[in-house]
């Protein structure tokens, strides 16, 4: 019937059907890195559209004792990115005696995702990790591999919230005669919780709860915390 | 259009007159401003003595909150409520008119106003837009017959029914409905299960969250229960981010002199005009 | 600087699908209809399903609708279009019948509809029975299709669900059949079409109307005829 009221009056004009190979899954992370250390953190919310797939999946990938890796966008990507980047790790680890460095891995993420640079993984990538020297960094990507070096990143659905925020507290930017005080560790921690408490406020993709991943010279320390469940 | 001579007075209904240039624009590239979609749940039964209407309180503008605790159950008259869900200043203006015509048909009758004139021009008025006036509502209210419950949707048709749900979360609040309906329920046990069923669309649903907002009509008394629960409480922040004075950079400093006439008026106490 | 190149534009195209279907999609009553005329009044019957997309409005509509005391029309097509045209029926209907001091013939019902429908053929989908008792031809049943057209019919069938009934009704229609016959011949076309088509659903509705009035069954449930499946 509504086919034929369709065909007969053409109300709905012509219909093109067609399908995306990409999605949405929502998801925010974010990277602060501190003198001796880096903090990656991430909520666990997984949607689409209006509807939440899962409360409990964390966007953080440990990489290695000196690297974690945050990735969002299309979850789909994201398993894959992950699955491939584990398995590049494991084949320089055999070759080589040795893990691979942060650096190195944000170096060989940023050729792999540039070697998709006409089908993208449709995935926001932010790295944490503790660098040759033994100092934080971390590494934020576009999804076709452009990269850099910062000091903190937020990235995924809730990063224009989150971005503003950090460059104030951490970057000290548009504040008059502010002493700079370097980045504690528990200063590091609280600040992530907040601002994902206030993303989680706004932002319809980012709630349930964060993880914080804490990389230090002795390993990563993980700890999770509550956000608003609606 | 107007002349200084003969001033136009403006007659009622929309103003279409920027329709052709706005479509020329957005043809050229340009952007329409989006107006507030309230991705809602609203819900509402009857009960035995009346019925109880339901809403949540976010309105999002695309993916982001615009607003953490709006009001989504609008006034018709002291025994008609309406929720609104769809374009949040449709849904607004629908309810107005709607209330206002009610308010004026009550002056000239001198009779409450019943619920199945709400539910008639509102249909129409929706019908007469083709769908346009993005406003599905949930339309609730106990008269001289009774009490009734509609659900209007944006083209204009209207359903008559003991439970009804609106908006992107409908399906989850109709779930508990379904499962948990039974006609004739008591007032509270009534409440308990419209708050479920927002509840469900506040958690399940990415466009509705915050909290609840109850009305309950009986034949006489309405309570309006604004914020009936808080289903979700903000986190504390552990930090504080209070800023020193002086933080924000001053630019440029001016000191202008303000001329003033002062002028010295007294007033004395006078008796008051008792005749 | 890691510019993101593929962000904003593709992220609104992921986006655009957040607009609620429930805000464009129109309201349609994908329906199954009927009615049969016999000696002395007519039986009319529908489903109860209103569906939304693939979400099921309401489960419990009556697409039955009054228009005068002795006639009734079924409704299929958009829920709003049909309500509508409906409703402007029975007003000027009713204001015929405070004018003439008399019921209107089932006829002049009909061809209101078909006035309002042909009129709007470009705007509207509504494909309506009208069917009813009146005192100079007894029971009638007039189909008003999509394009706005009407005739006269001994029984009519109508909505979505009707593609499946062609073939029964044609076999299991007879000439003269009693009020008794004609109630169950509604119902068990009624049921096949509700088995095979996704639109039409829920309870079954019936009415017979006759010059004493309308009398109305609702089938529910394990009510609903059943066939090859008991076997």
């Amino acid at each position: 019937m509504d086919s034929q009221m369709n065909e007969l009056y053409g109300n709905n004009g012509p219909k093109q059907v067609h399908f995306s190979p990409y999605a949405f899954n929502g998801g925010t992370v974010l990277a602060v890195a501190g003198e001796d250390f880096a903090v990656v953190a991430s909520d666990t919310r997984l949607s689409e559209g209006f509807s939440i797939h899962s409360r409990d999946t964390p966007k953080t990938y440990k990489l290695s004792d000196k690297t974690v890796l945050g990735s969002c966008g299309f979850h789909g990507d994201v398993l894959t990115l992950t699955k491939v980047i584990g398995a590049r790790l494991k084949m320089f680890e055999h070759s080589h005696n040795k893990k691979m460095s942060t650096s190195s891995i944000a170096a060989m993420l940023s050729t792999m995702l540039y070697y998709k640079r006409f089908f993208p993984y449709y995935v926001y990538n932010i790295i944490g990790g503790i660098d040759d020297e033994g100092k934080g960094c971390v590494y934020s990507f576009d999804p076709v591999g452009s990269y850099e070096r910062e000091a903190y990143r937020a990235g995924g659905s809730a990063s224009s919230m989150l971005q503003p925020l950090l460059d104030n507290q951490i970057g000290f930017k548009n504040q008059e005669g502010a002493t700079v005080v370097p980045l504690s560790k528990e200063k590091a921690v609280a600040l992530v919780k907040d601002v994902f408490i206030s993303a989680a406020e706004r932002d319809i993709y980012t709630g349930d709860a964060i993880i914080v991943q804490v990389v230090t010279k002795d390993g990563v320390k993980t700890e999770q915390f509550p956000l608003r469940k609606d | 259009m107007a002349s200084t001579v003969a001033v136009e007075l403006p007659h009622g209904g929309f103003s279409f007159d920027n329709c052709k240039r706005n479509a020329l624009l957005e043809d050229k590239g340009f952007k329409a401003p989006k107006a507030y979609k309230t991705g809602t749940t609203i819900a509402g039964i009857i009960f035995k003595d009346g019925v109880v209407l339901g809403a949540d309180t976010r309105a999002t503008e695309d993916t982001v909150v615009a607003d953490k605790n709006c009001e989504k159950i609008h006034y018709i008259s002291s025994n008609i409520y309406c929720c609104g869900a769809g374009t949040a200043a449709d849904t607004e203006m629908t309810t107005q008119m709607i209330a206002s015509k009610l308010e004026l048909h009550r002056l000239e009758t001198s009779r409450k106003p019943r619920v199945c004139t709400a539910n008639r021009l509102l249909k129409q008025m929706l019908y007469r837009y083709h769908g346009y006036i993005s406003a599905a509502l949930v339309l609730g209210g106990v008269d001289s017959t009774g009490p009734h419950l509609y659900s209007v949707w944006p083209h204009g048709s209207t359903d008559k029914l003991p439970y009804v749900t609106m908006g992107s979360g409908s399906l989850a609040a109709m779930a508990v409905f379904e499962d948990r309906f039974k006609p004739e329920m008591e007032r509270e046990e009534a409440m308990k299960l419209v708050q479920d069923a927002i509840r469900a669309g506040i958690f399940n649903d990415l466009g509705s969250g915050s909290n609840v907002d109850l009305c309950i009509i009986t034949k006489d008394k309405t309570d309006y229960l604004r914020t009936y629960q808080e289903a979700n409480l903000k986190g504390v922040r552990q930090g504080t981010y209070r800023y020193k004075r002086g933080t924000s950079a001053v630019l440029k400093t001016e000191v202008k002199k303000i001329v003033l006439e002062v002028i010295d008026t007294q007033v004395k106490p006078q008796a008051m005009d008792t005749d | 600087m890691a510019t993101s190149m593929i962000s904003k534009n593709r992220e609104q195209a992921f986006m655009s699908n957040l607009t609620p279907d429930w805000l464009k999609t129109e309201l349609t009553t994908g329906t199954t209809i009927a009615a049969v005329e016999f000696d002395g009044g007519v039986v009319i019957g529908a489903d109860s399903r209103t569906t939304s997309g693939a979400y099921i409005a309401n489960r419990v509509t009556d697409k039955l609708t009054k228009i005068t005391d002795k006639i009734y029309c079924c409704r299929s097509g958009s829920a709003a279009d049909t309500q509508a045209v409906a409703d402007v029926v029975k007003y000027q209907l009713n204001f015929y019948q405070m004018e003439m001091g008399e019921e209107p013939l089932v006829q002049t019902a009909a061809h209101t509809f078909k006035e309002l429908c042909y009129d709007h053929r470009d705007n509207i989908s509504a494909g309506i029975i009208v069917a009813g008792w009146d005192k100079k031809e007894g029971g009638q049943v007039f189909a008003v299709p999509l394009g706005g057209m009407v005739i006269r019919q001994p029984f009519a069938i109508g909505g979505s669900g009707s593609t499946y009934l062609y073939g029964y009704v044609d076999s299991q229609f007879k000439k003269n059949m009693t009020k008794e016959e004609c109630l169950p011949f509604v119902a068990n076309a009624l049921s096949l079409a509700m088995n095979r088509d996704g639109s039409s659903g829920g309870i079954i509705r019936l009415a017979a109307i006759t010059k004493d009035g309308v009398e109305r069954v609702n089938l529910t449930g394990n009510q609903l005829p059943k066939f090859y499946e008991d076997h």
